[in-house]
């Protein structure tokens, strides 16, 4: 029966061409991956060849005067890519992977942007959790909103309901085998992926490939409620197809303007502001000033004294300082301002499952909000270490053959927090039982 | 009445019958309203801070002691980026570009905090806007009528009786398609009226011809993009055998025309033109402004030639002896090196995003989507031509302020440095007035005609097409 049952199915040339053009666009988001994989690898090794070549540089041109010597070198720290980051590029393409920083004032360095085009990030990639979020519930619905009514408008379901004993069995039949089908293109696709891109088999995959399939259970749920209320194939269609544009295009964008306007971020430009003046002030101030609040911050260095001379680098060093001392509460404010944002987001978004997709899938690879985050505040500790390593031997005015500068290569933060499974499965499930148990209960009362 | 008109009104009447044309015709409205809303506020909100920060920071500037003009030029501006008037209709890439940048000698910064930097993975989803609504939703409701306007009569027979009673095929398409058109203009021109009224307020009375061409445009390319889709929904209609394979067609097509196809074009020019990544774009600057002179190295060929004509010149033997601040001079030297080197590699760049980009424009003759979404950013100021512009400004004046602070330097800053215990020089503060505050200039309306004549030519091509397609079908179809 069940073989029968496929052969029908598989039978017609729209339903081939269908998963053709799912498999091709699923082939084409893996070669979208590997050449962001690509793009990132060159990144770092661009990154890498210039740190060193640029260290080796500087070191010649201010070989006695350290201070001026790091007032110029710049230490990079990138933000691993895995390759499963591939699958669900998400924000990664807008914020930058590698963060390169003086020991100078951080907050004036550390919202520096991309070089990208904007045409690029407005239509979005066709990575893998496009194809999964755009283009197989829309198959889904092709393969499946005229189930029954088709049979129904033929007169065919007649004959089918008076021949099966099991009239519910049989719905579920024809249903169980669209979505082995489906189930078994999402399954290649990531079979092909796991080869091509190298990517390894650990809880992450397993995670990323679990929330996908409910993902595709979802939709079958979803259409297995809409066939229930035994209507037309041209009304199963526009209603399947509404919900499609209420999941992916309306909702989301609504969601994201209210977001915006809730959480507003006119921090962002304070932040700048304040570290410019909380810096280039100091140049007109009282020098002890700036160095007893230096010393206020940094008091290990009191040591060190009041230096002199006209102009020192310990009191340059100071001022610097100062910027960020003085953006600290705007800089916090801001940092805290996207940790909501973030919040509210994951929140609403477990109510719509194509966006909580979207965001779980980023959050498993590795490329949403909250990476960008840890990787800000990463940034932010690998800058304070390189202030502290240095600012004893500037301070000694020690020459720059004191350090081994071989030893500053660039530096690597890999993202190891995880998405508990249950809080990326959970509102898949509920909603998958909504929909079936409704579709479920319907059907039975329409059978018997 | 011509027959046409009495189609049209006919059919116009029973599709308003229908009472999910009006929840639909309701639920549009209700996302215009909140698309306004949010987009309004939005306007408000970041043309007060940009405003606010604008001026702040031209107090800050002016409020600066006496002191050294290149501290002054390190103390630098800002630039904050305000948004067009008509963003409210169109947001365009908005969202991904950056709004402040720190102008200071030396060094071109980059545009920062973009709200696209800010996002979670929501904004990918597209956002909403008068404008979103109009291109994508607008077409597919003018779809969901328009498919049973002829593949119905036919399945009803009653396409027959219709064209026996001496009504041409043509005037029955000619007939739906003004049909479906005046449902379509029921939708469309409440909408431009409340936009207009907005984009009236929003300027506070204060309006351009510039402005007011924008806006005629939007207007005109938009009653066009929307006819083009009742054209497109009636023919299909005509072209098949039932209802249900009228509508499946449409689904597609639409699918095909707002999703895959821009997507998919814009994928194929990226992949086939690879921007450089942003180390490298820097590394190659810096490479070859050394290659041209590095002023850091007291060797260098470029400029011990420049010193030694100076020296020359001026009858002297070293540069303390000049009559005036020879570093101030160097560095004017460096800064017009490394901004020119700057923005050639920048036009580069700029050139590989138009070589990505090409795909997409040229898709615009596949798709009016396309079209009329390129055409739409443009005119609204939402564009990357805009926002490039926005950055040339601000490199400009960046520029201008860095060498007015050498100029400051070579005529008032003495050539002999003050020693250990001598007080530094500086210059009186009343200086600082000579730079003047930024002012971003929106460009004129005429370079979206340069830069968007694909895409008007794509919409010329495509009414073209159409008509040529109604006369073809209009001979070439049969009742069943």
């Amino acid at each position: 029966m069940f073989k029968l049952a496929f052969k029908n199915f598989l039978s017609s040339s729209g339903v081939k061409i269908g998963i053709a053009f799912l498999i091709i666009t699923g082939l084409v988001s893996l070669v979208v991956g590997n050449q962001f994989l690509a793009k990132q690898a060159e990144n770092v090794e661009a990154t890498a060849a210039y740190q060193k070549a640029h260290i080796s540089k500087n070191v010649q041109y201010h070989p006695d005067e350290l201070g001026l010597l790091l007032y110029y070198v710049k230490f990079s720290l990138v933000n691993q890519t895995e390759p499963i980051n591939s699958l669900s590029i998400g924000q990664r393409d807008v914020n930058p992977s590698i963060q390169s920083v003086t020991i100078r004032g951080l907050e004036g360095q550390k919202y520096d942007a991309d070089l990208q085009n904007p045409s690029n990030l407005l239509l979005g990639n066709i990575d893998f959790s496009f194809v999964l979020i755009y283009l197989f519930p829309l198959f889904i619905i092709a393969f499946t909103y005229n189930i029954i009514s088709e049979e129904r408008e033929s007169g065919t379901w007649k004959i089918a309901a008076v021949q099966s004993s099991n009239l519910f069995g049989l719905i579920l039949k024809l249903f169980t085998v669209r979505f082995l089908v489906v189930v078994f293109t999402l399954f290649l696709t990531l079979f092909l992926a796991v080869i091509f891109l190298k990517i390894p088999l650990n809880t992450r995959f397993w995670l990323f490939g679990g929330v996908s399939f409910l993902y595709i259970l979802f939709w079958f749920a979803l259409s297995f409620w809409v066939a229930s209320m035994s209507k037309s194939s041209s009304y199963n269609a526009v209603t399947l197809l509404s919900a499609w544009i209420l999941l992916i295009i309306v909702l989301p964008a609504m969601v994201n303007s209210y977001l915006v306007s809730a959480y507003p971020v006119p921090e962002a430009m304070e932040t700048t502001v304040k570290q410019r003046n909380g810096y280039h002030e100091k140049w007109d101030m009282d020098k002890k000033a700036t160095i007893d609040k230096f010393y206020n911050h940094y008091p290990q260095f009191k040591t060190f004294g009041y230096p002199k001379e006209d102009f020192n680098w310990l009191w340059y060093y100071a001022m610097q300082q100062m910027g960020d001392d003085e953006a600290a509460s705007e800089s916090k404010a801001l940092r805290e301002k996207l940790e909501m944002r973030n919040r509210a987001s994951t929140r609403i978004a477990s109510f719509i499952p194509s966006v909580h997709m979207q965001i779980q899938l980023n959050e498993i690879a590795g490329s949403g909000l909250s990476n960008q985050l840890r990787f800000m505040d990463e940034t932010g500790r690998f800058h304070e270490q390189l202030r502290l390593q240095f600012y004893p031997a500037i301070f000694k005015e020690s020459p720059a053959s004191s350090q081994q500068w071989e030893k500053f290569e660039i530096e690597n933060f890999s993202d190891n927090s995880m998405t508990s499974a249950t809080s990326a499965a959970l509102p898949l499930v509920v909603a998958i039982l909504l929909f079936s148990v409704l579709g479920w209960v319907r059907f039975r009362t329409m059978v018997s | 009445m011509p027959p046409q008109l009495l189609i049209a009104r006919n059919f116009r009447s029973n599709a308003l019958k229908n009472r999910a044309v009006y929840l639909l015709i309701l639920f549009i409205g209700i996302l215009i309203t909140y698309a306004v809303i949010t987009s309004w506020s939005g306007f408000v909100k970041q043309n007060e801070s940009t405003a606010h920060h604008q001026t702040e920071t031209r107090h800050d500037w002016l409020d600066n002691p006496d002191k050294h003009p290149h501290r002054m030029a390190h103390y630098g501006n800002f630039a904050f980026r305000p948004k067009a008037p008509l963003s409210i209709f169109d947001s365009g890439m908005e969202s991904f570009f950056g709004n402040t940048i720190f102008l200071e000698a030396h060094k071109q910064n980059s545009v920062n905090f973009s709200e696209a930097g800010f996002s979670t993975g929501m904004l990918r989803f597209g956002e909403i806007s008068v404008a979103m609504v109009l291109q994508i939703l607008l077409p597919l409701l003018l779809f969901f009528i328009g498919f049973t306007s002829i593949a119905a009569e036919r399945e009803n027979g009653t396409l027959k009786i219709i064209l026996t009673q001496g009504i041409s095929w043509k005037q029955l398409i000619l007939g739906k398609i003004i049909g479906l058109a005046q449902i379509a203009m029921g939708v469309f021109v409440p909408v431009m009226l409340v936009t207009f009224v907005l984009w009236f307020f929003l300027q506070d009375g204060h309006i351009t011809s510039d402005e007011t061409v924008r806006l005629l445009l939007v207007f005109l390319s938009y009653g066009i993009y929307l006819l083009l889709f009742c054209v497109i929904a009636v023919l299909v209609s005509a072209a098949s055998k039932t209802s249900k394979s009228a509508l499946i067609s449409l689904i597609g097509l639409w699918l095909m025309l707002t999703i895959v196809l821009p997507r998919a074009s814009q994928a194929l020019g990226s992949y086939l033109y690879p921007a450089p990544v942003k180390v490298t774009f820097l590394a190659n600057i810096e490479k070859d402004v050394l290659k041209e002179g590095d002023s850091h190295n007291p060797d260098d060929i470029h400029y011990k030639a420049l010193k030694d004509s100076l020296l020359t010149a001026y009858g002297v033997d070293s540069t303390s002896q000049l009559p005036f601040n020879y570093s101030g001079f160097v560095m004017a030297e460096g800064e017009k090196i490394s901004a020119r080197i700057y923005n050639s590699h920048f036009d580069n760049l700029l050139r590989v995003y138009d070589a990505q980009n090409s795909f997409l424009k040229a898709t615009a003759f596949l798709d009016p989507f396309v079209a009329i979404k390129n055409l739409s950013m443009s005119l609204a100021g939402t564009d990357y031509r805009t926002y490039t512009d926005f950055q040339k400004q601000a490199e400009a004046y960046r520029y201008a302020m860095a060498q007015k602070m050498n100029e400051l330097q070579i005529k008032y800053i003495s050539n002999k440095k003050p020693g250990p215990d001598e007080k530094p020089v500086v210059i009186d503060q009343k200086h600082w007035e000579e730079v003047p505050e930024f002012k971003y200039v929106q460009p004129m309306v005429n370079t979206v005609f340069e830069h968007e004549t694909t895409s008007f030519f794509a919409l010329l091509f495509w009414i073209g097409l159409l008509y040529f397609m109604i006369e073809i079908l209009s001979k070439e179809l049969k009742v069943n």
